[in-house]
């Protein structure tokens, strides 16, 4: 049986569709007690990945374990995870409740429960509805309601956003955090670094099927160096004055601005004033984690910028 | 196992494809069912006034004793059980069509105990069909026929019994093809034309090679010598002594032609059945949902 430990551990793990490798060698961790999210562009690999996890898809090499063990020796899979995923169907003439009630059957798990998990997520009023009239934000509360039935210690999602409203969203990003709290793991995904940056502590980023970062968002942040934009009075004089303190990395920006890393704004200030350069405007730049994202993500499938246009030289004569 | 059955159990209880498919089937049972006495009536009429006493001294028996509503029954259960079939076609291959399959292997300890309790539930389903089709089957014979031509209390028995056992079997074989080819339309097209008419040109083809005994081992030809073998045994049993040549044309009439006896008729079906929902099994196994 299982250890109970909450881990997901994804080790070497590789899929192949035909000649399309679709992940590659990917492995990472997630431990309980907080909310990890798994990010990548879409077509990285996220989907396949969760669904070699869940036992849906067979890798082609590589484990992907929960609780220590592959899906299917977890015994009785639905008390230990629940999974939201995408293209993951209703019958559309079965009614909400009813569509509970089979899968409370299949995990073991009372009638009660179906009720519960409704008014869980909100859908107590559209029990006896039929999925087929749900909106695709109602779908997915229904998904996440199926996923809770067998109040399971690990919590998977596949872009579980989609269709959400703000408000949805700002319940989910409430719900899972306060689940990842009572010591649960919670993993989800997302092809928008944004969309989950208020949601999760730890980040997986993947791109093209390969792990590109893993650890805890904090770790991302201070992974990009701190930079100060200044706008002085004489650029040459500022530039030339923090050279010779030490300072190496200046980078004249097309704006006119200069932007100094390595130390702080109160730094640049001080030795501004010591070379008599007036400044008119400074600031420490916010960290861009979505520039970032595109760093660590970028090339994957992205276009060519159009080339500028050139005159044809029409030879060295004229 | 059993929190799967009832799981399984639900799918088919909250959705309408049950009855939906159950009136269809109880309609034509109920029509063949007339059609059978009115027809059986005709021949019996027929054979009454004309002058083939001879065959009537033959078989040792007036004919308006002659048990024909039998063969029209055999029929009749042959024809309604296409639609247990088409239910149990529609068990794996509809739940890949509306990817409700993905969240049954969540909540399944195994691909295997998911098929198996589908299984189970499906074989409760053939057995709830037939014993329907034989209830309207019987509704329309008996409205029809005049009393003597109607099977004894025994004969009610064993008809009741193949029918129920061919329906549960053609169930199973639809859920094995449905597994084998995971696609609806697909699946309820290809048994419609294998069982309606391509195994049907089959037979014609073999009886002219002078092989019929091929036919009892086809998948049609052994499900219809199931219910078609205990028609033409009870049909014989009253009707004294018959020479080999008219048992082949009665076989053939009651649609068991080269078939053998009903309990292996049966056997072989059955074996058709499990050949098919292992490979499906097998797909099943393998397959990527995705």
């Amino acid at each position: 049986m299982h250890d109970g430990s909450g881990l997901i551990a994804v080790q070497n793990l590789t899929k192949q569709f035909g000649s399309v490798t679709a992940v590659q060698n990917l492995s990472f961790t997630v431990s309980p007690g907080s909310v990890t999210g798994f990010l990548g562009p879409n077509g990285a690999g996220k989907t396949t990945t969760l669904r070699m996890l869940l036992g849906l898809v067979k890798p082609t090499g590589g484990t992907a374990t929960i609780n220590g063990r592959p899906f299917h020796q977890l015994g009785q899979p639905g008390r230990v995870v629940g999974a939201v995923l995408e293209a993951q169907g209703f019958h559309p003439a079965r009614s909400a409740r009813d569509h509970l009630r089979v899968y409370a059957a299949a995990i073991g798990v009372p009638d009660a429960q179906a009720d519960q998990v409704l008014g869980l997520v909100g859908l107590g009023t559209a029990a006896d509805r039929k999925v087929g009239g749900f909106s695709l934000g109602m779908k997915q509360r229904l998904a996440l309601a199926t996923a809770l039935l067998g109040d399971p210690q690990v919590l998977v999602l596949d872009e579980p956003a989609n269709g959400l409203d703000p408000e949805g969203i700002a319940w989910l990003r409430t719900f899972l955090q306060s689940y990842a709290r009572m010591g649960r793991t919670v993993l989800i995904s997302s092809h928008l670094l944004a969309e989950v940056e208020q949601t999760v502590d730890q980040v997986v980023i993947i791109s093209r099927g390969q792990t590109m970062f893993y650890g805890p968002l904090e770790q991302l942040r201070q992974s990009q160096q701190q930079r100060v934009l200044v706008q002085p009075s004489d650029v040459n004089a500022l530039a030339m004055a923090l050279r010779n303190e030490g300072v190496q990395t200046i980078e004249q920006l097309p704006d006119g601005r200069l932007a100094v890393s390595g130390v702080d704004s109160k730094h640049v200030a001080d030795s501004a004033l010591r070379a008599g350069v007036s400044i008119y405007g400074i600031q420490e730049e916010q960290v861009d984690l979505e520039r970032l994202f595109f760093q660590l993500t970028s090339g994957q499938y992205a276009g060519y910028a159009p080339a500028p246009y050139q005159q044809q030289q029409q030879g060295g004569w004229a | 196992m059993g929190n799967l059955v009832q799981a399984e159990l639900r799918k088919t209880t909250t959705t309408g494809l049950w009855w939906g498919l159950l009136i269809p089937t109880a309609v034509l049972a109920l029509g063949w069912g007339l059609a059978t006495g009115l027809l059986g009536q005709f021949f019996v009429d027929f054979a009454s006034s004309s002058d083939v006493d001879e065959v009537s001294d033959f078989l040792g028996v007036s004919p308006d004793q002659w048990k024909v509503s039998l063969f029209g029954m055999a029929r009749a259960i042959n024809i309604s059980t296409i639609f247990p079939m088409i239910f149990g076609a529609m068990a794996i291959s509809g739940e890949i069509n509306r990817r409700t399959i993905t969240t049954t292997f969540l909540t399944a300890p195994s691909r295997m105990h998911s098929m198996l309790a589908k299984m189970l539930v499906y074989v409760l389903w053939g057995a709830i069909y037939g014993l329907v089709i034989m209830l309207f089957v019987s509704v329309g014979v008996v409205l029809t026929s005049e009393s003597g031509q109607l099977p004894d209390a025994g004969g009610w028995a064993m008809l009741t019994l193949v029918c129920v056992l061919s329906s549960i079997l053609m169930t199973m074989f639809g859920v094995g093809v449905g597994a084998l080819i995971p696609n609806v339309a697909g699946t309820v097209v290809l048994l419609l034309l294998y069982f309606l008419v391509i195994e049907n040109v089959l037979h014609g083809v073999l009886a002219y090679l002078e092989v019929p005994a091929v036919i009892g081992f086809l998948p049609n030809g052994s499900i219809n010598g199931l219910t078609g073998s205990v028609a033409v045994d009870l049909f014989l049993s009253t009707a004294g002594v018959v020479p080999p040549e008219i048992e082949d044309v009665l076989r053939a009439i009651a649609g068991a032609g080269g078939a053998l006896d009903w309990w292996w008729s049966g056997l072989v079906f059955l074996a058709w059945s499990g050949i098919v929902f292992a490979g499906g099994w097998a797909v099943t196994q393998a397959k990527d949902i995705t």
